[in-house]
C-alpha cells in the first residue's frame, strides 16, 4: 500500500440518506400540493374576503367602507333574517332526518340478494345524476293542480293540493324533493359501510343464537357509526346550503315561506347589490354549519373517548 | 313618486312625421360619427332571452357588420331571471358588456351608482337631449333619463290590458267586447258568471292577478294605488308609502276581486311562461302586454281573443301602468368603443316598426302607430289607449326591494288571509329599513 494512498483525504461531510419515512412524506406533500394549492386560492382565500366584506358596507360597485360588526348587529335584529333562518333550520331538520332510515333501509335492501338489484339500485340513484334545475323543472309540474301527484291523489279520494302556492304547504314540498334526492345518495355511501362489515360477525352471531333484528342492532349500526356520522354531517351540511330547488320552484314563496338562508343571501347580494349583509349572513350560515358539525362529530364520538 | 304620466295622444302624429321617422329621423347615418374607432374593435352585448327578440337583434347584428365592418359584435344571451345578476357581477368585477339590456326600472340604480354612459348626442345626429325627447312619446324614455340627460333607450314600453278568452266568454253567454269589465266592480260581478268549479277544482277562473314574481306583483299593485290616487313613491324618490289608506284600499280590492274571481293556489304560470294560465284555458281574463300577441296567437287560443282597455276604479281617471326594457351603455369602456356601444345602439333603434313586427316590441316612439305593421297589430289601439294613461313602472334605486317587500305582503294577504293593512305596516317597515341604508 502506498503513502499516499494512506494519508488521510480531505473531510468529506457525508449526508444522511432520508429515511423511508421521510421520503414518504416528502412524497404525500409533493402529492398533496396542487390540491391545497388550489382550495388555498379558490376556498380558503375567498372565505378570507367574505369575512372581511361581512365587516364592511359593499355595493358590488363603490370600494367596500369598512363598518365593524354592523352588520351582524343589524342581521340579528332583522325579522326577515330570522324568519330565513328559521326556515332553513326546519328544512334542514326534517329533510335530515327522515334520510337516515330511508338510505340505510335501502341500503340494508340492496345489500342482500334481490332480482334485479343492479337494476333497482341504477334506478333509484336516477335523482342524484339529475340536474338540480331539470328536478325543479319536473317536479314543479308534478306539483301542478293537475300533476301526476294531484292526480294519484285524486284516485284515492284526496282533493287537490296546492303545493307550491300554500305557505302551509310549500316548504313541505320543497322537503320532499330534498328527501328524494338524498336519499339514494346517503343509500350508496352506507351501502359501502354494509359491505365493509366482515361476514364472520354475523355467523358468529348467528352460532350464538342472535336473530337478524339483534345482529342489526348490535352488529351493523355500531359498525356502522363512521358511517352514520358522514351521512349526517355530509346532509346536513348539504341541506344548509339548499338554493337551486326553492329558487326555481318558488322563489322563496308564497311570502318568505321558501325562503332559505342561501336564498336570502343570493338576493341580498345580486337583487339589492348588499354584498356586505350578505357576506354577514354567509359567515353566520358557516358558522351554524361548522357549529352543527361540531356537535354531530362529538356526539358521535363521545363513547369512544369514555372508552 | 318618480312616475311620469304618458299622457299620448296617438291621432295627432302625422304621417309625415312618421315617414321622417322611419327614413332617418332616427336612422342610423351612414358615415360614422366622431369620435368612432378607425381600428377593428369588439364590443358585447347582453340581452335577456326571449325567441322573437333573440332572433330579431341577431339580424341586427348580421345587418350592422355590413354597415360597420370594423366592429365585431359578441352578444351573450341570458335569462331574465339572470341578467340583473349578471349585470352587477359584470360591473363589479369590470367584466360587464358594453351594451346592456336591462329593465328599465333598474336603471335608476346604476345611474346612482355612476356606471352608465349618458347618451352620444352625435352618434343620434342630435344637438340636445330635448330634440332627442321630442322624438319620443310624452314620458317615453322618462325611465331612462336622469339629471336632464338620457342614459338608457327603451325597445319596448308595454301597456298592460286586458285580454278575454272569446271562447270563455261565449260559453257564460257573454259578449267579449260590450260585456267586457270596465271597473273592478264589473269584474267581481263577472267572476261567478265565469268562474268555474268542480267539486274543489278550479277548472276556470274569471280572472286572477299574478303571483309568479313580486315584479309582476308590483306590476299590477302600483296602478291600483294610483287609480285610487296615491302613490308608492315620493316625488324625491327618497321615501316610500307602501301602507298609504290608497295601497290598503288597493290590497283590500285585490283581495275581494281575487275572492270571486280567481283562484291563486291553481295557477300554471311561471316567469318563464307568465301567461301559461291564460293561454290553457286556465282563466277567462288575463293582464298582460301587447308582446304576449304572438305567443298567444301561436296557442289554440289562436286569434280567439280580445284585448280591452284595463279595468279601473274610476273610468273617469283611468290609470295604467307602462314597463320595459331599455339599453344602456357601460361607462367603464375606452371611448371609441362607447363611441361604436351608442351606433349600434343607434342602429338596432332605428325601425320601430320593424320591432313590432318581428318581437312584438312596442317602442315609445312618435308615429309608430302610423306605420302599416301597427296598423294590422291586434288590438294596437287598445294598447295605446292604456299607454297614454300610464305611469312608468317605479323607479328607484331599491325598486327590488319594494318590490319583494310589497310581493310578499300580497301573498300573506292572498294566501295566509292576512289583515291587509297590517300585511301592508310590516311591508312598510321593511322599505323603510332599506331606505335608511
Amino acid at each position: 500500500m502506498s503513502a499516499s494512498a494512506c494519508a488521510p483525504g480531505p473531510a468529506v461531510k457525508r449526508v444522511r440518506p432520508l429515511s423511508l419515512a421521510s421520503k414518504q412524506a416528502m412524497f404525500a406533500y409533493a402529492i398533496i400540493f396542487p390540491t391545497l394549492a388550489i382550495l388555498l386560492v379558490f376556498r380558503f382565500l375567498p372565505m378570507l374576503q367574505a369575512f372581511y366584506l361581512s365587516l364592511t358596507q359593499y355595493d358590488l360597485v363603490h370600494p367596500p367602507k369598512f363598518i365593524g360588526f354592523a352588520n351582524f348587529v343589524d342581521l340579528v335584529q332583522d325579522p326577515l333574517f330570522l324568519k330565513s333562518a328559521r326556515v332553513s333550520l326546519t328544512y334542514v331538520l326534517f329533510s335530515v332526518v327522515p334520510v337516515l332510515p330511508l338510505s340505510l333501509g335501502l341500503a340494508v335492501l340492496f345489500n342482500r340478494s334481490l332480482w334485479l338489484k343492479n337494476l333497482l339500485r341504477s334506478a333509484i340513484f336516477m335523482p342524484v345524476v339529475m340536474p338540480a334545475v331539470v328536478m325543479a323543472v319536473v317536479w314543479t309540474f308534478m306539483y301542478q293542480q293537475d300533476g301526476v301527484i294531484n292526480t294519484i291523489l285524486g284516485w284515492l279520494g284526496i282533493d287537490p293540493i296546492a303545493w307550491l302556492r300554500s305557505s302551509a304547504s310549500a316548504l313541505w314540498a320543497v322537503i320532499l324533493i330534498g328527501i328524494w334526492r338524498a336519499t339514494p345518495y346517503y343509500m350508496i355511501i352506507f351501502l359501502a359501510g354494509l359491505q365493509a362489515i366482515p361476514a364472520d360477525y354475523y355467523d358468529a352471531a348467528k352460532m350464538d343464537g342472535a336473530g337478524r333484528w339483534a345482529s342489526f342492532w348490535n352488529i351493523t349500526l355500531p359498525l356502522l357509526k363512521p358511517t352514520t356520522l358522514l351521512v349526517v354531517v355530509m346532509n346536513v351540511i348539504v341541506a344548509m346550503k339548499v338554493f337551486a330547488v326553492p329558487l326555481i320552484m318558488t322563489g322563496g314563496g308564497p311570502g318568505d315561506a321558501t325562503r332559505v338562508l342561501p336564498l336570502f343571501i343570493y338576493q341580498t347580494a345580486f337583487e339589492f347589490f348588499d354584498m356586505g349583509r350578505a357576506a354577514a349572513m354567509s359567515v353566520f350560515l358557516f358558522v351554524g354549519v361548522m357549529l352543527f358539525s361540531f356537535i354531530q362529530v362529538r356526539l358521535f364520538t363521545r363513547g369512544e373517548e369514555l372508552r | 313618486m318618480k312616475s311620469w304620466t304618458i299622457k299620448r295622444t296617438v291621432s295627432s302624429v302625422a304621417t309625415a312625421a312618421v315617414l321622417t321617422l322611419m327614413s332617418g329621423g332616427v336612422g342610423i347615418a351612414a358615415d360614422a360619427p366622431a369620435g368612432f374607432p378607425t381600428g377593428n374593435v369588439t364590443i358585447e352585448i347582453w340581452w335577456h332571452e326571449y325567441g322573437p327578440f333573440t332572433a330579431y337583434v341577431k339580424e341586427l347584428i348580421e345587418a350592422y357588420k355590413k354597415v360597420r365592418p370594423n366592429v365585431t359584435v359578441n352578444p351573450v344571451i341570458m335569462s331574465s331571471g339572470d341578467i340583473q345578476q349578471k349585470v352587477a357581477v359584470g360591473f363589479a368585477t369590470g367584466t360587464g358588456p358594453h351594451i346592456l339590456d336591462q329593465d328599465a326600472s333598474f336603471y335608476e340604480l346604476y345611474y346612482n351608482k355612476g356606471l352608465l354612459e349618458p347618451l352620444n348626442l352625435n352618434v343620434f345626429g342630435v344637438k340636445s337631449y330635448d330634440e332627442l325627447l321630442a322624438k319620443y312619446t310624452p314620458g317615453g324614455i322618462a325611465a331612462g333619463t336622469f339629471g336632464g340627460k338620457v342614459y338608457a333607450l327603451p325597445y319596448q314600453g308595454n301597456s298592460m290590458s286586458l285580454f278575454i278568452s272569446n271562447k270563455a266568454f261565449k260559453e257564460a253567454g257573454l259578449d267579449p267586447v260590450k260585456n267586457a269589465p270596465k271597473t273592478w266592480e264589473d269584474m267581481k260581478a263577472l267572476g261567478p258568471k265565469l268562474k268555474k268549479v268542480q267539486g274543489n277544482r278550479t277548472v276556470q277562473k274569471a280572472f286572477d292577478y299574478p303571483y309568479h314574481s313580486p315584479r309582476w306583483e308590483m306590476q299590477m299593485f302600483q296602478p291600483l294605488v294610483e287609480q285610487f290616487g296615491g302613490k308608492l313613491l315620493s316625488d324625491d324618490g327618497k321615501s316610500a308609502s307602501v301602507n298609504s289608506p290608497e295601497a290598503v284600499k288597493a290590497l283590500t280590492m285585490w283581495r275581494d276581486v281575487t275572492k270571486l274571481t280567481g283562484d291563486p293556489k291553481t295557477t300554471k304560470n311561471t316567469s318563464s311562461n307568465p301567461n301559461q294560465d291564460f293561454i290553457d284555458g286556465l282563466t277567462a281574463m288575463w293582464t298582460t302586454g301587447p308582446w304576449a300577441t304572438s305567443q298567444i296567437s301561436q296557442s289554440a287560443i289562436k286569434d280567439d281573443f280580445t284585448v280591452v282597455p284595463w279595468p279601473q276604479v274610476d273610468p273617469a281617471k283611468p290609470h295604467t301602468i307602462v314597463y320595459g326594457w331599455a339599453w344602456g351603455v357601460n361607462k367603464a369602456k375606452p371611448d371609441a368603443e362607447k363611441v361604436a356601444a351608442w351606433d349600434f345602439v343607434h342602429f338596432m333603434l332605428a325601425k320601430p316598426d320593424e320591432w313590432l313586427a318581428k318581437a312584438a316590441f312596442v317602442q315609445p316612439v312618435k308615429g309608430v302607430n302610423e306605420t302599416a305593421v301597427a296598423k294590422k297589430f291586434p288590438f294596437f289601439d287598445v294598447h295605446m289607449k292604456d299607454v297614454a294613461v300610464a305611469s312608468w313602472y317605479l323607479r328607484s334605486e331599491y325598486s327590488a326591494e319594494i318590490g319583494q317587500s310589497v310581493g310578499r305582503a300580497i301573498e300573506r294577504v292572498i294566501y295566509d288571509g292576512a289583515d291587509p293593512k297590517a300585511s301592508l305596516d310590516q311591508a312598510q317597515g321593511e322599505v323603510e329599513k332599506v331606505f335608511k341604508k
